[in-house]
């Protein structure tokens, strides 16, 4: 069944072009040191190259200490897409991990895994990571992904859990379970393959809601530090000239939203090929 | 309904004391506290700083400050800001129905225009209109309100300046006004951040209510209205709406905590004085009274509006109990 | 006599991959007439049905026309159709319960047909209503009329339905298996009910099942749809005593045993 539906989302022509963006995105950030027309910290003329509009020299214009924009959005994917992967990865797994576990536990643990899941849902994620950033001051990178990712779980969580659950009633489950297969056998065997679409639902949703997080923490002054350049900082330093220089916040801005629409453009379109495969069955 | 109103309150109180008491104990391990960033650097003497340490309570264990803090909480006493030489509670009383303003303005107007954008959806199924309004929803949920909030105030505001860039209202002498002029001088004020949040909203309404329209008119009932002799929007209006909407209000409700984390970010950008902007003073002057008021009302905001949005779509649910 | 509807060489595709819903079928009704429509499930019939009020799903294609009333019912330009749907040309699905709306009050539900047709007088129009409902059989039909579809039993709920479909008076009655999901006792009073209006009003009847007892009881005419073609289009009690298609036989002979055929 789970080969069936990535077989339809494989055939899903905007499942691919959102795939294919992501994809490129990723290369880029990878590929950023070699690529990169400059170097993103190299401030080579503060006086006569401050504040270049996009020409073909500077394709995204330089920013106020006549940086390349360019190659600061490229080093910045770096930084920005390397948090917003692994805080995603973090999140997906430790959901993941806890939803399968309240599942198939039951009882107390379940209780306690979803009476938190329901009151740490209710608070603004954002004013939490803000004010816990704030607590510890500027940290590094690893830390934002610690920080992003930790909190980021739940939604994942109630997935992974409600379709463990739609799973452990079905025939097939029981079937198994009659014949004396133990019940974490089953989860790594069936349930988990089973439900793993839904959990590439969950992963696309923590992306799309990660990368805006970390955007808006540097946004604030209180992510990624300069001089390291992530996409939420270079914004940071477009503020102050929005007037005069638009390529500073437009390029950033494109950046974020492409990658967040695909993430959200993928997502939709998984769910589209679950449920066509769940009719199809 | 009374025992769903009694679950969810009890739900809101745990929220808030789990808030409470998680910001409360994370605030310990920061460094400094609001007399460091005040007194370092010049010579005042330690006797000084340790007495007015000792005044502010902060001399005290962890332990028994979060008793002390916890106990005026539940009196209604938020502490003293010392930041702002004023008690916390009137800083809130000032800001946070700007932020409601804000944030209702926002919800009102956003979950209108989604509903609407929605029905032209279904209603053109399949049709350019149902293209470009997906588009331009998926757009809006891509794009994080602060980037739009900055996209906005660089060319609506900044650039064409047709809309003022900050502040509650003009500066100048605005008090002797009439009241009319004044109205409207808040509300060109308040225009853009609630529409920069509204669209936002619009956007994830409209993507959801589309997703149920398009359920419900799968269903039989809507070929009965059909056969009736009811027009397209008659059937959309009286049968399929009434029908799609109650699950759009819950996911609304869920959506809400990440509206008030984008309201605060839109607050500081376009310098409404709400309690987003609040919390980040608060923040760089290490004010903490201050700072857990702040994140402990917005939090508040998200569960109340969150139980107002439970409760409508209970009331709004499709009775659908069958008869055995 | 001319034809209240004709129906001309309709063909109803399935997107092309699978055989055809419906394939050239062409047969008249006219004014007053019971015709039967009798075929297995899969054979088209409430297709054909949802086409005589141009109510099938867009994603279907159709060729030929369904004329009522001088109209192509097939015709998507709106106006015109929607003005006979309930009417003139009125409808009664198989399924009462998800047929009505969950969340509307019968008798609402009911006088919104009047006031789709151009009734501006609200209480009038639930008068009328309500009327109806009596007539239709609903027991203490005033109080009923206020409660929801769940509140009701499934033979209410086709009398709802019934009431619906017939406020207007309309020329031609399209019934969908509108006894199959009752339970048999209710099934005969409603199918009693229904040829006690017909007969009253003087409407003509197009009654689809799969249950030859039922068309039997009630129809002048029958029609043998298999696989989507009519197989066969006779009086009924010629059907009954020599069906000539294999498929005809077949559904007679299926019922002869139960000693309900003629």
């Amino acid at each position: 069944m789970a080969a069936n539906t990535w077989q339809r989302l494989l055939a899903d022509r905007p499942a691919r072009i959102a795939g294919g963006v992501l994809s490129a995105a990723a290369i880029a950030a990878v590929l950023a040191p070699w690529i990169s027309p400059y170097d993103p910290t190299l401030q080579p003329d503060p006086v006569a190259l401050r504040l270049v509009a996009p020409s073909w020299h500077h394709l995204f214009g330089t920013d106020p200490f006549s940086r390349d924009v360019l190659s600061r959005i490229l080093h910045g994917a770096r930084v920005s897409l390397g948090v917003a992967a692994g805080a995603m990865l973090l999140s997906v797994t430790l959901g993941a991990a806890l939803g399968a576990l309240a599942a198939v536990m039951g009882g107390w643990v379940d209780s306690i895994v979803s009476g938190l899941v329901d009151v740490l849902i209710a608070m603004p994620r954002l004013l939490v990571v803000i004010a816990l950033v704030a607590t510890f001051g500027a940290l590094s990178p690893w830390w934002l992904i610690v920080l992003i990712g930790g909190s980021g779980w739940l939604t994942t969580a109630r997935i992974v859990r409600a379709e463990f659950r739609d799973h452990l009633q079905r025939e097939y489950v029981l079937a198994a379970r009659a014949l004396g297969a133990s019940r974490w056998r089953l989860v790594w065997r069936h349930l988990l393959p089973a439900v793993a679409p839904q959990v590439a639902v969950a992963a696309a949703l923590a992306l799309a809601a990660v990368i805006p997080l970390e955007a808006a923490l540097s946004f604030v002054g209180l992510g990624i530090q300069p001089p390291l350049p992530s996409w939420g900082n270079i914004l940071l330093d477009g503020t102050d000239y929005l007037t005069s220089a638009w390529w500073l916040v437009v390029f950033p801005i494109a950046a974020v939203t492409l990658t967040v629409g695909s993430a959200l453009v993928l997502a939709d379109r998984l769910r589209t090929a679950i449920a066509g495969e769940e009719r199809a069955r | 309904m009374t025992r769903r109103l009694i679950a969810r309150a009890l739900h809101a109180a745990a929220v808030c004391a789990v808030v409470a008491t998680s910001v409360f104990a994370l605030l310990q391990f920061a460094p400094g506290d609001p007399f460091a960033t005040a007194l370092d650097g010049t010579d005042v003497p330690p006797n000084v700083r340790a007495e007015w340490r000792a005044r502010y309570g902060f001399d005290l264990p962890p332990l028994e400050r979060f008793a002390h803090w916890g106990g005026a909480l539940v009196r209604g006493e938020l502490g003293y800001s010392a930041s702002r030489h004023r008690a916390v509670a009137e800083v809130v009383r000032d800001a946070l129905p700007r932020t409601l303003v804000l944030v209702g303005a926002a919800l009102i107007l956003g979950f209108a225009v989604g509903v609407g954008a929605a029905l032209l959806q279904v209603r053109h199924h399949g049709r350019w209109q149902d293209r470009v309004l997906g588009a331009l929803t998926l757009g809006g949920v891509a794009m994080p309100e602060f980037l739009v909030g900055l996209l906005a105030m660089t060319w609506l505001g900044a650039r064409w300046r047709i809309f003022p860039v900050a502040g509650l209202g003009s500066l100048g002498d605005a008090t002797a006004w009439p009241l009319w002029e004044r109205a409207a001088d808040y509300l060109w004020h308040l225009a853009l951040p609630a529409a920069v949040l509204a669209l936002a909203v619009a956007s994830r309404v409209a993507r959801h209510q589309r997703a149920a329209l398009l359920g419900v008119m799968r269903e039989d009932f809507i070929r009965t209205a059909r056969a009736k002799g009811l027009g397209e929007w008659d059937v959309l209006l009286r049968h399929a709406l009434p029908n799609a909407i109650g699950p759009v209000i819950a996911l609304l409700g869920l959506a809400l905590p990440s509206l008030v984390g984008g309201a605060a970010l839109i607050e500081r950008i376009f310098g409404w004085p709400g309690m987003g902007l609040t919390l980040f003073d608060a923040l760089l002057a290490r004010d903490y009274p201050l700072v857990l008021a702040a994140v402990l009302l917005a939090t508040l905001v998200a569960v109340v509006a969150r139980t107002l949005t439970d409760l409508v779509a209970d009331v709004v649910a499709p009775r659908r109990v069958p008869v055995p | 006599m001319t034809a209240l509807l004709s129906v001309e060489r309709l063909h109803i595709g399935s997107g092309g991959r699978s055989a055809p819903i419906l394939d050239d079928v062409s047969f008249a009704v006219s004014d007053g007439e019971t015709v039967g429509v009798l075929g297995a499930s899969g054979s088209g019939k409430t297709s054909l049905a949802l086409s005589l009020l141009g109510l099938l799903p867009q994603s279907l294609e159709t060729r030929g026309r369904v004329v009522f009333d001088g109209y192509n019912m097939l015709e998507r330009a709106a106006g015109a159709r929607r003005n006979l749907r309930g009417r003139r040309i009125s409808m009664v699905f198989q399924e009462p319960l998800t047929a009505l709306n969950p969340r509307q009050r019968v008798g609402a539900q009911v006088a919104e047909v009047a006031r789709a047709h151009g009734e501006r007088d609200a209480q009038k129009a639930m008068r009328g209503a309500v009327d109806m409902l009596h007539r239709a059989g609903l027991t203490d039909a005033g109080t009923r009329a206020l409660r929801y579809p769940h509140e009701l039993s499934g033979g209410e709920r086709q009398r709802v339905l019934l009431a619906m479909a017939l406020l207007l008076d309309p020329a031609l009655l399209v019934a969908d298996e509108p006894t199959s999901a009752l339970d048999v006792t209710v099934q005969a009073q409603v199918l009693q009910l229904l040829r006690t209006l017909q007969r009253e009003r003087g409407m003509a009847m197009l009654l689809v099942s799969h249950d030859l007892g039922v068309i039997a009881t009630t129809c002048s005419r029958t029609m043998v749809l298999h696989d989507g073609r009519v197989v066969e289009d006779t009086a009924t009690p010629q059907l009954l005593a020599a069906p000539e298609h294999p498929q005809a036989r077949a559904l007679v002979d299926a019922v002869r045993p139960a000693g309900r055929g003629a």
